[in-house]
């Protein structure tokens, strides 16, 4: 293992030395303030995955034994129960959801903790709000121009000129959490990242370097600046060199957005270009329609998610220690079921966390009972877990960022113990 | 005159309107007139024509700013806004023999391009799988069996429909002459937005954007929003075809007799069966059948989304009420062997009308799942048995109210002015907005009447979106699209994989949406296959733009064709620094350092990580010639080699029409062309 690593190494240096003709800007920079590009000391990694639309957490991780569950919900009710969706039980009082069998060793092993209850304290229902509130990290503030992750790339302590592979986001566009100054890139293919003209290495090289000049002096702000990025990033990631990170044997990711996001993400891990914060984000989780149970769309997408999460961690296997993965989903769903077999906009949900540096195999929850008085406006799970205590947790624990008051303004509340150093 | 619009603007009552219209002329009265000051703004009448072309379509082809200018920019502005422009080239390139569901109802469709359930139905029904088994469709030796049956029986794959639906919205865009109809069905279809990512309503996308959007961005907008509430495609995309209600005498009746017919049932099983199996099964079906209801999905994003913005001032009440009023707002049964079909067709008119059923089209109102109880909405009280007119009237106040106003003319402004528009220009936009009770042509005329729209801050300010940005380069090099699906490989490859958005916000009309650092490097490539011809079915003919004259030298060429891609921007900076690249002293030891790397790697290779759900079109099989030997390679790099002393790079070489395509592939891909 230690020698595949020292290989891994070498091999980004040799990356680096065969770049693309000239000397990356970030490198000059580097060189300039003497700092020693090895080429990166291994950074910690953080992972998060967006589940867009509101995944309901009632029935990914859902609170069995609770008697109002069954009554609110008479078709989608679970329990470990043979004849009744066979849920894997936790802790006598959460099952998972049979889909998500791929956590079920990690829970075991103490690598993942699970937090119930999460949300946020404003209690809109709407998508958009809620994603741009969760992203922005500032629940009652829709002005807040930068993203949670953004700033938290801001806050990591150590020198963030080096790469602009630092913050990449697995999406066709930059995602809300990660708008702000620190640079971010919003990779879609990693494939696709060169100017490309087939078949002909001269002429992609000078339009390669026509369009670097174009976009150095344009007036407008945001192609001046992402010109710049895209070509500090294209020398860097140089796309002959991919195949040689391809999966570790055995090693299949599923053929789904997701699985697709996640094998980019090992891929960059692998290379060392110095990321740090990866995004990535997975879709269809809004059921307000025939979600089913332990069948059906919802199982589908649950068994999608938690198999790509798995096969990512064992593609992995060499950086475990270095990397952490968070999963989050604007709200949760109502508490009982609606006329068509599914659940409408909720407010707590639920979210996992896995790594060698998480206290796992754990539901932490303040989650009191389903019965109506105890449910938000009578009807959806309140929200009993701040999103922002266990995203701090995790930024503190694992990427031993210290200033939540940066990182989370107008917040002060406490961090969730459920990291290891804290 | 359009006697379409005369006849509609009857129906609303308004005849004095009308008769003051045929003294007015070619314009509706309640227009205002088109006084467009941009001179006042410093601007000439061809840079004004150039920003007018580069917002109110989707680029300007080679000479049309001087065609604007001649003819006069208010004359063309009514020419958009009328849209009755013949569509010739249109129809030429969308004949009926490959785009024959163009002109089909969503019950054709139906019938025709079967969803997934359909299939699977027909393929049960021939007993090729079990109806539990329905994974087996995968093997190859099942598919083909199925298509045999399906051709046999007439029906076509959805792939085929989708196919149509992109194409057609490329060749529109592209070679419309309505130009501002197209933006417009763009632009509202987005703001409407319904997605082929869910299966349940793919079926209606296409009738949806033909007969709700397009007929509908130049009229009114209440109409607007209430041909998209009603269709087919809407009611499927968020649920409200589903969301329904028994508080109505029809379906009192109905249940009691239904759940009386159930507990008797039960109680005969339990009669015969001691352990109480199908008696629990008769059970789960009574409690479905009571928790059967409401909805809130399409009534909180018509809020929210459609009309008065989440800061739009109604509470969680008002969507849960609102939903309540369009509860029975569903679908004719449209497919031929649905049950539905044949108790609509025994009840027959007459007895539905008396009912309180309403059937528009294929909209189906339910009276008998419509919540009839008396409901309070944004303070306004709606009496008991509102029927169907309720929900129309909700709807009616909702397109009316102040903050759908705002809401509206804000996400117009920022459409076609710049993303983030002055609180004055949104103010004017938006009284006239009420004034007009949501005419929309009077709130654009009202747009560019203002000196906001012809400010310097505001010229080419905008960012196209990757649709915009692909279908400018068609217009401005004239080029000849025979794949259009080739240029939707592109665009989606950009960020943009229109009609399948899935969120009902529908794309961000912003630029740091559109621009990040992989979706610029993509730009810029596409602007390279695209000029160079790499696309497969593109065609351009570079030297017909400059009259066949062949520019002389590298820096002619640049001068030439930035001026004929971008016309009327200041290029000499541009110009300059690309000049000075290509007379480099060093360009061959450039050239020779540039020749011992490797040709990057194919977009399509085997190693392709992009794992993004495509659709199994055959052509989505990208975009790109088949990867060179290396013989051909090493005769390339040796051929460009051989010219490293010329004064000039392989950027260009006088004479030679590759290299020519290669400086319009740079000028495409380049800032000034991103920006509109």
């Amino acid at each position: 293992m230690v020698d595949r690593r020292a290989f891994m190494k070498s091999g980004a240096m040799a990356l680096f030395a065969a770049g693309l003709g000239g000397v990356p800007s970030f490198i000059a920079r580097a060189a300039d303030s003497r700092k020693i590009l090895a080429p990166y000391k291994k950074n910690k990694v953080l992972v998060c995955i967006f589940q867009r639309g509101a995944m309901d957490g009632l029935m990914a991780v859902s609170p069995y034994t609770d008697p109002q569950l069954k009554i609110l919900r008479p078709t989608l009710y679970m329990s470990p129960a043979e004849s009744e969706g066979k849920m894997i039980d936790l802790d006598g009082r959460f099952g998972l959801h049979p889909s998500l069998q791929a956590f079920s060793p990690f829970f075991t092993e103490g690598r993942m903790a699970i937090v119930h209850g999460v949300g946020s304290p404003n209690n809109t229902r709407s998508h958009f709000d809620a994603q741009d509130y969760m992203e922005s990290g500032t629940p009652f503030s829709k002005s807040t121009s930068s993203g949670w992750l953004n700033r938290a790339v801001g806050l990591l302590g150590h020198d963030a000129a080096t790469t602009p592979f630092r913050a990449v986001s697995i999406t066709s566009a930059l995602p809300r959490c990660l708008y702000g100054d620190n640079e971010s890139l919003a990779i879609n293919n990693l494939q696709e990242f060169a100017i490309q003209m087939r078949g002909n290495p001269l002429a992609s090289n000078l339009a390669s370097k026509s369009f670097e000049q174009l976009y150095d002096q344009t007036t407008s702000d945001i192609l001046n600046k992402t010109g710049k990025e895209s070509f500090d990033a294209m020398k860097m990631l140089d796309v002959n060199n991919l195949k040689k990170y391809q999966p570790a044997p055995g090693v299949v990711y599923p053929n789904t957005a997701i699985g697709g996001s996640l094998k980019q993400i090992a891929t960059l891990i692998k290379m060392d270009v110095g990321m740090e914060v990866a995004f990535a984000e997975s879709g269809g989780w809004d059921t307000h329609f025939n979600q089913g149970a332990a069948n059906g769309a919802l199982a589908r997408n649950l068994k999608d998610f938690s198999d790509s999460i798995a096969v990512f961690w064992k593609d992995l296997e060499a950086y475990q220690d270095d990397v952490t993965i968070m999963t989050m989903t604007e709200f949760g769903r109502t508490a009982h079921q609606n006329g068509t077999g599914g659940t409408d906009h909720g407010r707590a949900s639920c979210l996992f966390v896995l790594g060698n540096d998480v206290k796992g195999g754990k539901v932490y929850n303040n989650i009191k009972t389903l019965n109506k008085e105890d449910l938000e406006d009578g009807r959806d799970l309140p929200v009993s877990t701040d999103f922002r205590s266990v995203f701090s947790a995790v930024a503190n624990g694992h990427l031993h960022i210290n200033d939540n008051k940066q990182l989370f303004p107008q917040w002060d509340g406490s961090s969730l113990s459920l990291m290891k150093s804290i | 005159m359009n006697f379409r619009r005369m006849y509609k603007t009857f129906t609303v009552g308004a005849s004095l309107t009308v008769l003051s219209a045929f003294v007015q002329g070619n314009h509706s009265s309640s227009d205002p007139r088109i006084n467009m000051p941009f001179k006042k703004m410093g601007l000439t009448q061809e840079q004004a024509a150039a920003h007018l072309l580069s917002r109110f379509t989707f680029g300007a082809t080679p000479g049309q700013v001087k065609e604007v200018v001649d003819m006069g920019l208010d004359k063309w502005l009514q020419q958009q806004l009328d849209s009755k422009l013949p569509d010739d080239e249109v129809a030429r390139r969308l004949p009926d023999s490959s785009y024959d569901a163009l002109g089909m109802s969503n019950e054709a469709i139906v019938n025709t391009y079967l969803n997934a359930g359909q299939v699977i139905r027909i393929a049960a029904k021939n007993n090729l799988i079990n109806k539990d088994s329905a994974k087996n469709l995968d093997k190859p030796e099942y598919r083909a069996q199925l298509k045999a049956i399906m051709d046999a029986q007439g029906f076509k794959p959805q792939q085929d429909l989708q196919r149509q639906l992109v194409n057609q919205k490329i060749i529109r865009a592209a070679y419309g002459q309505n130009q501002l109809e197209e933006v417009l069905t763009d632009f509202w279809f987005n703001h409407f937005n319904v997605s082929l990512s869910k299966g349940q309503c793919q079926q209606f996308v296409m009738p949806y954007e033909r007969d709700a959007i397009r007929k509908n961005v130049l009229g009114n907008f209440e109409t607007l929003l209430l041909a998209t509430a009603k269709h087919p495609a809407m009611l499927e995309y968020l649920d409200n075809a589903s969301s329904v209600s028994n508080d109505n005498d029809i379906a009192r009746k109905q249940e009691a007799g239904a759940i009386a017919r159930l507990e008797k049932q039960k109680m005969d099983a339990l009669a015969k069966d001691s352990t109480g199996a199908s008696a629990q099964q008769i059970q789960k079906t009574m409690d479905a059948r009571k928790s059967q209801g409401l909805n809130e999905n399409y009534a909180r994003e018509v809020m929210e989304l459609h009309t008065m913005g989440v800061d739009g001032g109604y509470t969680q009440t008002d969507v849960t009420t609102v939903a309540k009023a369009l509860t029975g707002w569903g679908i004719m049964p449209l497919y031929k062997d649905a049950p539905g079909m044949k108790l609509i067709e025994a009840a027959g008119p007459a007895l539905l009308a008396k009912k309180g059923y309403v059937v528009d089209g294929d909209f189906l109102f339910r009276a008998d799942k419509h919540n009839e109880n008396a409901k309070l909405i944004l303070g306004q009280l709606f009496p008991v048995n509102g029927g169907y007119n309720e929900g129309v009237q909700v709807l009616q106040m909702l397109a009316n109210h102040p903050s759908t106003a705002k809401f509206i003319c804000t996400k117009l402004a920022a459409r076609f002015v710049c993303d983030t528009p002055s609180v004055e220009l949104v103010s004017k936009m938006t009284d006239t907005y009420l004034k007009t009770k949501g005419n929309i042509r009077a709130v654009l005329i009202t747009m560019v009447n203002q000196r906001q729209f012809w400010d310097e801050k505001a010229l080419r300010e905008k960012i196209k979106s990757p649709f915009e940005f692909a279908i400018s380069a068609i217009r401005a090099t004239n080029a000849d699209v025979q794949q259009p699906f080739q240029i939707y490989n592109w665009v989606t490859r950009m960020g943009q994989r229109f009609y399948y958005y899935q969120a009902p916000t529908g794309f961000p009309d912003r630029a740091s949406y559109w621009i990040n650092t992989g979706s610029l490097l993509n730009r810029m490539n596409f602007g390279l296959a695209f000029a160079t011809e790499k696309i497969p079915g593109v065609k351009i003919n570079l030297a017909a733009l400059n009259d066949n004259h062949e520019p002389e030298s590298a820096d002619a060429a640049l001068v030439i064709y930035s001026k004929i891609l971008l016309p009327e921007r200041n290029l000499d900076e541009n110009i300059r620094r690309l000049t000075a690249l290509v007379k480099d002293a060093n360009i061959g030891q450039k050239l020779n350092t540039a020749a011992n790397k490797i040709a990057p790697a194919s977009v399509n290779n085997p190693d392709n990580m992009n794992m993004q759900p495509v659709s199994s079109s055959d052509e989505m099989i990208a975009a790109q010639d088949a990867p060179l030997t290396r013989r051909q390679r090493k005769a390339n790099e040796k051929a460009a080699l051989s010219r490293k002393n010329l004064p000039v790079t392989t950027l260009y070489v006088a004479g030679n029409t590759s290299t020519l395509a290669q400086v319009t592939g740079i000028i495409i891909g380049s800032p000034e062309f991103q920006r509109k």
